[in-house]
């Protein structure tokens, strides 16, 4: 495990403003809910209420709506902040489509991403689905471990893993309730 | 399916070792080689140019009768060619594969193991494809026939748009990091001359007048190269990330797809000049034409989707989905292929009918596509 200076970090980060790599990576997750998909559809459906069922985020916080065009900032429990905005946006489909803003490698060790959410039928149930293509937060043939393409994928796997489990807490304890 | 496997061909890595700095005191050999004008190209990783279309080259600079002798040599390479289905070949980042996809059955006949990710592809006349490997600081030249490994070149960069003249003398290479463009030698990777553009210069193509022109990315523009004197003679404003590029049969026309501002900026090649800026998709990150030019095919890969374009009105007509996270298209006949790099497949769709007819299985992560002809030519 290598360790990166305060200033690197600085640095990298002042750098990487929409850095994009030659390299992307997949992040796929996925998780059934016993719930009918339009009412995790009513929860998840609210871009910008992410943090009503994300365990990772502090605050989030919306402008425009939901609908293509809209943005969120997130903030990180640990106090990092990243922007997203809505590409598309398609309730009727039950789905949309997002990208990252300016990195921040203290809330994802990524330097950009872009992500689907969507949610369908699974028998008396729904699946949501959120995968999403990223490139490592170092783009250099020669990148910290930190930074690396591993890094991200854990990182990454493991946002939007938890982030789901969160949702299925969330949904299957208001339907119990 | 027969694998084929690099190194068996025996085929040993080219390693140069000078600094590009010395190849730049000695590009004046290079600067003597003009380059080939042809009748008929296969263009990057975009599309064949049909038979006898009329050449717009433009290069009065060179000395004519070289311009003519590699022409004849170029047409004569081509008359040896036996006429068979053009085949496409798919590199898949993540799977470090390359694979051959036969037109006529629309099923891979050939894959190939090369070196790390290879994320960018470009074709010759003579069959052979080009791959750049960002993050293994290479390029492979591959034999479409065989599907063989020919070559390995080192390549001191992030390389990742890349093009070669249709003669298969030079390659064309994008430095991702330091915002570059480089020509090699296909022979030895020699560099022979090296021109700065813009910042993360993604992917290039190389015209029938000796042009690159190549997507900068985090510039927003687009710059043309004059590829025999490796200098950067114009500039052009793009929209917000410019990533794909592709000339239309005539080449009187640049389209470029714009990841961030998702919409296409259409460029006048005579003039330097933008014409249009057309929108699309969300995340534009491939172009094609159709064989006849008269329409433009945009892969938008949030929107899982290919949108068409009418190529004289610039207005959408049509909206195919296909999978995820599409990237790569080339048109060949009337048929385009999309490489989908989250679903590890590749869309065919029917020119005709405007329906994605078939998807092809192919190794993890493609990204690009090229064309080449399994008849082997100048053999």
């Amino acid at each position: 495990m290598r360790f990166v200076t305060p200033t690197i970090v600085f640095a990298l980060t002042a750098t990487s403003a929409l850095a994009h790599g030659p390299t992307p990576q997949k992040v796929d997750q996925s998780i059934t809910i016993k719930a009918k998909p339009d009412a995790v559809w009513k929860v998840v459906g609210d871009f910008s209420g992410i943090k009503a069922w994300h365990p990772a985020l502090e605050k989030s916080e919306g402008d425009k709506g939901s609908k293509d065009g809209g943005t969120r900032t997130l903030t990180f429990k640990n106090g990092g902040v990243l922007k997203e905005s809505l590409d598309e946006y398609k309730a009727e489909g039950f789905t949309y489509s997002y990208r990252s803003g300016d990195a921040d490698l203290k809330a994802l060790p990524v330097s950009s991403y872009s992500a689907t959410l969507t949610v369908s039928p699974d028998g008396e149930g729904s699946k949501v689905e959120w995968i999403g293509r990223f490139y490592r937060g170092d783009t250099g043939n020669e990148p910290p471990e930190n930074l690396s393409d591993e890094a991200g994928k854990t990182a990454m796997n493991a946002f939007f893993g938890d982030g789901l489990k969160g949702l299925k807490g969330k949904v299957e304890g208001a339907a119990t309730q | 399916m027969r694998e084929l496997f690099e190194g068996k061909s025996g085929v040993v890595g080219e390693d140069w070792t000078d600094g590009f700095v010395t190849h730049l005191r000695h590009s004046g050999a290079a600067k003597r080689n003009p380059e080939p004008t042809t009748g008929r190209s296969v263009s990057g990783r975009f599309r064949v140019l049909a038979f006898g279309e009329p050449r717009n080259d433009g290069a009065g600079s060179w000395p004519t009768v070289v311009m003519r002798s590699a022409w004849l040599a170029t047409a004569l390479l081509v008359a040896a060619t036996p006429v068979s289905p053009a085949s496409i070949f798919v590199a898949s980042q993540g799977a470090s594969q390359l694979a051959r996809i036969d037109t006529g059955t629309n099923t891979v006949t050939a894959t190939t193991q090369v070196q790390t990710g290879p994320a960018a592809v470009a074709a010759d006349a003579r069959g052979r494809l080009y791959l750049s490997h960002p993050d293994a600081s290479a390029i492979t030249i591959v034999e479409g026939e065989t599907a063989r490994v020919l070559k390995r070149l080192t390549y001191k960069g992030q390389a990742f748009g890349i093009a070669a003249d249709p003669l298969g003398r030079f390659v064309y290479v994008g430095d991702w990091t330091t915002g570059r463009v480089s020509r090699l030698s296909a022979e030895t990777g020699a560099v022979e001359g090296v021109v700065a553009v813009g910042k993360d210069p993604a992917n290039l193509v190389l015209d029938r007048a000796g042009r690159i022109w190549v997507a900068d990315r985090e510039s927003h523009q687009v710059s043309v190269i004059d590829a025999a004197r490796m200098e950067r003679v114009a500039t052009i404003a793009a929209g917000e990330a410019p990533f794909a590029l592709c000339l239309s049969p005539s080449q009187n026309r640049l389209y470029v797809a714009n990841v961030r501002s998702n919409d296409l900026t259409v460029i006048d090649t005579a003039a330097l000049k933008v014409v249009a800026t057309v929108p699309v998709g969300a995340m534009p990150y491939g172009v094609a034409t159709s064989a006849d030019g008269a329409r433009i095919l945009v892969s938008n890969q949030h929107a899982g989707t290919v949108t068409i374009l009418d190529a004289n009105s610039l207005t959408l007509t049509d909206t195919i989905t296909v999978g995820r996270y599409p990237e790569g298209i080339v048109v060949a006949d009337a048929r385009a292929y999309v490489a989908n790099w989250f679903s590890d497949d590749v869309s065919v769709i029917d020119l005709a009918t405007l329906r994605e007819t078939g998807r092809i299985k192919v190794g993890a992560g493609p990204r690009n596509l090229g064309i080449g002809q399994t008849g082997e030519a100048g053999r």
